[in-house]
């Protein structure tokens, strides 16, 4: 047992984050974020090359052959930076990907967005019917992947009786589109939906652990350098000790999101429960640490010009990605619920 | 990353199980002290003539030397089964042991260890006072050098087991002069030497299991100074980590045990308008799934901790974040059990079990053994280096 990252995973972890503090700096996710698609098609294309859209899809399928935690670790990073794009689409897709698709997916020249259908209001055969109304980054997608109860489809975003309109965001940096489909032609994917969305919810749950571990940061960066009645605020228990409780939301969240990673990989009996649990945890340490990152940042908190917000609006996004808070503690309370 | 055991660390668990399986006790433990005492003391020996004892001890002090991840499996074992916690045993087998190993003489460890590990003496503690709490460091139990004794006198508070302990691990102010971490000496002090006297305080929850124990010119050999006289900060400092380490993990996995039982006791009683289960409301399910999430990351975050530690071989500074997450843990489910039970918890009916003492004790977790502020302090200190 070590839940530990090792060496090699440090380096993949290293190496994502001095990409994205070099190529992805917030100035430039801000630029992004007003213009055309809303991502950067620099960044998109590096990452493709750079093999992260297929870090967890087996090697005798084009991908770098590891698994679902090394895809985590670049979630987090993903979360830690804000960045922009149908990242969660297009890194369950890469394994997944029709015959003729999957190299593009792999080399980022087709972006998949996820549709997170468990009811299947979109049907479950050969075409797809109905609306998903809050799809994010539908628009900057060139092939959509819809999870139902048990089936999962593949429909080019260009098809026919597709149609994806752009609609509004609280998130800047990640857009929703509302997307409806009349019989649009669908291709019925050789997996199963279910696992699919618990790897979803994992790695969701690793964006919102980013969130987590960057607010944080920028929490006792601030408390450390801000001066008020002489000292640094750092110094008060009062912003200490909200300090302390982030750091605490931080670590068990992180922690238990490893471990669901690494049991889902594994086939492990208390993968699910996992997986619910830190899906929970995260979005629910992304939420109050992003919150608290505000009131500690005082009035500039507060403003446009600080990033404070936009974690808490990518906090919220994340939130209703893959189940809220509700959908997995329901999940987890049905066992005892059962007659 | 990796959460499964090695095929030789699972045929540890598999011989770990089986034994205590075989040997844990059949009987309830005892209210009265006396008999809690020797209830431990006769379990400990079982384990120690089984070569089970002292499972963090390293060999050379008769203990077994096992790994930290043997530590980890034994005691989620240990806690499986439902085997008794350490209780009167606790201080010598987890702390005063440890620190004598750390820093006493080769006279004081051939003494004392072997009797601490075949449960044949209970320790106490002997740190806090009325005046020095959070505040450790300010205590004020003073110490003059007579001779070959140092004499004291003052009093100590909070002091577990005081009044069936032989043994008290007695931090003294020897240097009035010094700055306050410079002048204290960590002295052995046996509990019937004249001049002690030791009273039961009343907790809240009703018990008496610990004291104020209270000395007027006391004699204590100086062979009984373990480190150098005013090194004492250091002495109690140099045991904290093998405390941070596996000693709680026996607790934990019994918090989760505790959840799930509180899910059995929710599908039991009537909801909270006295109709239909307690489990179908909503709220009271969804309280108890964020447990069953937070001790399945209460695990997750020990686990993390233990590999770092097996990688570095010491405990890091996150223990403190597990610590504070598990006090506040305990008393949250302990919470919701009283709502669960309502009315009927109140007055102490059978369906309400050992909830509602358990939810009285467990207001002590965020109090002794350094009070959640006091976590929150060092969190922010040691981990993120807010300054102080």
């Amino acid at each position: 047992m070590d839940l530990t990252l090792s060496p090699e995973q440090e380096a993949i972890r290293d190496a994502i984050r001095a990409v994205l503090a070099e190529r992805s700096p917030l100035a430039r996710v801000r630029a992004v974020m007003a213009a055309e698609p809303g991502l950067d098609a620099e960044v998109w294309r590096a990452a493709g090359e750079l093999g992260w859209f297929g870090l967890a899809t087996p090697e005798a399928a084009g991908g770098a052959g590891y698994g679902l935690p090394e895809a985590a670790l670049l979630f987090i990073e993903l979360g830690r930076a804000l960045a922009p794009g149908p990242w969660l689409g297009t890194v369950l897709a890469a394994p997944l990907a029709p015959r003729g698709a999957a190299t593009e997916v792999l080399a980022g020249a087709c972006r998949v967005a996820v549709i997170d259908d468990p009811e299947e209001r979109l049907g479950a055969g050969a075409s797809l019917d109905g609306e998903a109304p809050h799809v994010p980054d539908a628009g900057a997608a060139q092939a959509l992947l819809v999870l139902g109860r048990r089936a999962v489809r593949w429909c080019a975003a260009d098809a026919r009786g597709v149609a994806i309109r752009p609609a509004a965001s609280l998130d800047p940096t990640r857009r929703l589109a509302r997307v409806g489909f009349a019989a649009a032609p669908a291709t019925v994917l050789d997996a199963d939906a279910a696992r699919v969305r618990l790897e979803a919810a994992v790695l969701v749950a690793a964006e919102a652990v980013g969130v987590a571990e960057r607010t944080l940061e920028l929490s006792v960066e601030y408390a450390k350098v801000r001066q008020q009645f002489g000292r640094p605020i750092g110094a008060f228990q009062a912003i200490k000790h909200r300090c302390a409780d982030m750091a605490v939301r931080t670590e068990a969240a992180r922690a238990l999101m490893l471990y669901a990673a690494v049991a889902l990989r594994d086939g492990e009996p208390d993968a699910a429960p996992a997986v619910h649990g830190a899906k929970m945890l995260a979005g629910r340490a992304a939420l109050a640490n992003a919150t608290d990152n505000i009131q500690n940042h005082g009035g500039m908190g507060y403003t446009w010009e600080a990033d404070a917000h936009l974690y808490l609006k990518r906090a919220h996004l994340l939130e209703h990605t893959f189940g809220a808070r509700a959908v997995h503690l329901d999940a987890l309370a049905a066992p005892w619920r059962a007659a | 990353m990796e959460i499964r055991f090695t095929p030789a660390e699972e045929a540890f668990r598999a011989e770990a199980r089986a034994w205590i399986e075989a040997n844990k006790p059949r009987t309830p433990r005892p209210e009265d002290l006396r008999a809690r005492r020797a209830y431990d003391c006769a379990w400990q020996r079982t384990m120690y003539d089984a070569g089970w004892a002292g499972i963090a001890w390293p060999k050379a002090y008769g203990g077994r030397g096992a790994t930290l991840m043997e530590q980890l499996i034994w005691f989620e074992e240990y806690a499986r089964a439902d085997a008794p916690d350490l209780s009167t045993l606790f201080v010598g087998l987890n702390h005063a042991g440890p620190t004598l190993m750390a820093c006493g003489t080769e006279a004081q460890k051939a003494y004392h260890l072997p009797r601490i590990l075949r449960g044949e003496v209970v320790w106490c503690q002997g740190f806090s006072e009325p005046n020095a709490g959070s505040d450790l460091a300010a205590l004020q139990t003073r110490a003059v050098i007579d001779g070959d004794h140092l004499v004291v006198t003052g009093q100590k508070i909070w002091t577990s087991f005081g009044h069936v302990a032989e043994f008290q691990e007695l931090l003294v102010r020897t240097d009035p002069e010094a700055p306050k971490h410079k002048g204290i000496t960590w002295v052995i002090c046996e509990m019937d030497r004249p001049g002690i006297e030791i009273r039961p305080i009343k907790t809240l929850a009703g018990n008496s299991d610990f004291c104020e124990v209270f000395y007027d010119g006391v004699r204590i050999p100086l062979a009984n100074v373990v480190g150098r006289l005013n090194d004492g900060w250091r002495v109690a400092m140099a045991t904290l980590s093998f405390e941070r380490g596996t000693a709680f993990v026996p607790e934990q996995v019994r918090l989760a045990r505790r959840v799930e039982a509180l899910a059995e006791l929710a599908r039991t009683v009537p909801g909270p308008r006295g109709t239909g289960r307690a489990i179908d409301d909503d709220e009271i399910a969804r309280r108890l799934a964020t447990f069953r999430a937070e001790v399945a990351a209460m695990r997750a975050m020990t686990y993390r901790s233990l590999s770092l530690a097996a990688r570095t071989g010491v405990p890091g500074p996150e223990a403190s974040l597990i610590r504070l997450f598990f006090s506040e843990l305990v008393q949250r489910i302990d919470a919701l059990a009283m709502e669960i039970l309502g009315a009927a918890g109140l007055a102490g009916e059978p369906s309400a079990g050992e909830w509602p003492e358990r939810y009285l004790t467990g207001l002590s977790q965020t109090i002794g053994g350094g009070t959640k502020e006091i976590q929150r302090n060092i969190i922010g200190e040691r981990l993120l280096g807010l300054p102080r």
